[in-house]
């Protein structure tokens, strides 16, 4: 019974019940009514989302130790990079915001990153399979609050309203944090969860 | 009639719909059954969150401290100032991402939580699956102002001139959090009367 349950799926926007096939390479599975992408080949996606995560990592140290933006007003000088932001908000008293800023902007994108890894090394060594289970909850909730895409749009808000009256350089974190999006939204968010528990139950239960 | 089948919304995985709580056979989240009080948690959260959304309208979300003469901007505000100064694309942003985006979910919730008892079939139900859809895909877009406040607090900051958050931006990321919190508790919730058989 419960191997027949693993070959269903529900669309997620329509709530359309499919049964799943296997897919080829690179080829895509969707809905029949609304033409939502269900899943897609699970190996690859999960091998590029764990190769993509150390990319990542990588862009972020980068893109929170230096500048993103040196402002210029006359002879002051400042500058945005993502700890000296969270620190502003904290040191002004304003912790809440601070506290949400953090999570969103540095917590969740590192929590969703390093979910990544662990997974990888827990199914490469088949180990502990509840461990992997708690990992893949926690790397779906991650997902949802990490929000480094708004937050690099915010930039370019800010940015026309600083316009004005200010002189604006880019730093070397400007470019990470742009890279760091794009790798972001093209391997680390499309993954999807059924794909991930697809991978998980074909690695544990070798479906 | 009771579906047969449900959607874990953890990890999609297709469970039978027994009675009483169902608990995922495979990641053994429970996603369905004590309805009351998840819809309870839903309108508690919703309500808490348009609490935070009048109060993050009526106080400044930004205060400008320019040679010891203060300007205070709320999210309105901010957004007639900058179509003032011709900005409007970015005025058009911000005000849907600050002040039609929050009220959208809202009412997006709002419709879900008052027509969940009634009895649903077809197109309805593909509609209530496709709003809540929606408000996932939107919702946290609406932090792009609470951010661009942080962004200007952060790098405005001299010694005569500067700009820090003010109480309106922490009521916005508080209706912000609730309002996820609210829709959260509502996908654990739709599943009970939403999946639909073939
Ligand atoms: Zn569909
Ligand atoms: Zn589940």
């Amino acid at each position: 019974m419960a191997e027949d349950l693993d070959n269903l799926i529900i669309c997620k926007k329509c709530r359309t019940l499919h049964r799943k096939i296997d897919l080829p390479a690179k080829k895509v599975a969707r809905c029949a009514v609304c033409g939502h992408k269900l899943y897609s080949d699970v190996e690859g996606a999960f091998a590029k989302a764990v190769s993509y995560s150390i990319t990542s990592l990588i862009l972020f140290i980068v893109a929170n130790l230096f500048p993103i933006i040196d402002v210029y007003v006359k002879s002051n000088h400042s500058q945005l990079t993502i700890p000296s932001m969270i620190s502003t908000l904290f040191s002004e008293e304003f912790y809440v915001v601070g506290s949400i800023v953090l999570v969103v902007v540095v917590i969740a994108p590192l929590s969703v990153i390093f979910s990544y890894l662990a997974l990888w090394f827990l199914t490469y060594f088949k180990l502990s399979k509840s461990l992997a289970k708690h990992i893949i909850s926690f790397l779906m909730v991650s997902r949802s609050w990490a929000m480094v895409d708004i937050f690099a749009v915010s930039i370019l808000v800010a940015l026309v309203k600083l316009f004005g009256y200010a002189q604006i350089n880019y730093g070397v974190s400007a470019i990470a944090l742009a890279l760091f999006v794009m790798v972001d939204l093209l391997f680390l968010k499309s993954i999807k969860p059924v794909e991930l528990w697809t991978y998980f139950s074909r690695v544990y239960y070798e479906r | 009639m009771r579906d047969k089948y449900i959607r874990c919304p953890y990890c999609e995985s297709v469970n039978e719909n027994t009675d009483g709580v169902v608990y995922c056979r495979n990641c053994r989240n429970r996603i369905s059954g004590r309805k009351e009080i998840n819809l309870h948690t839903a309108w508690a959260m919703l309500i808490t969150a348009m609490v935070f959304y009048v109060i993050a309208n009526t106080y400044p979300i930004l205060v400008f401290d320019k040679f010891g003469s203060i300007s205070q901007n709320t999210i309105i505000g901010g957004v007639i100032a900058l179509w003032d100064e011709g900005s409007y694309p970015i005025a058009v942003i911000i005000f849907l991402a600050s002040v039609f985006v929050p009220l959208l979910k809202f009412f997006l919730i709002l419709y879900i939580l008052t027509n969940y008892k009634k009895p649903q079939k077809g197109s309805k139900r593909i509609d209530q699956a496709k709003l809540y859809h929606i408000t996932e895909v939107i919702g946290p877009w609406s932090m792009i102002d609470v951010f661009v406040v942080s962004i200007l607090a952060t790098v405005v900051h001299f010694g005569t001139v500067k700009i820090t958050a003010g109480i309106g931006a922490t009521a916005f990321v508080l209706m912000v959090f609730f309002t996820m919190l609210s829709a959260m508790a509502i996908d654990i919730r739709l599943m009970k009367e939403d999946s639909s058989g073939d």
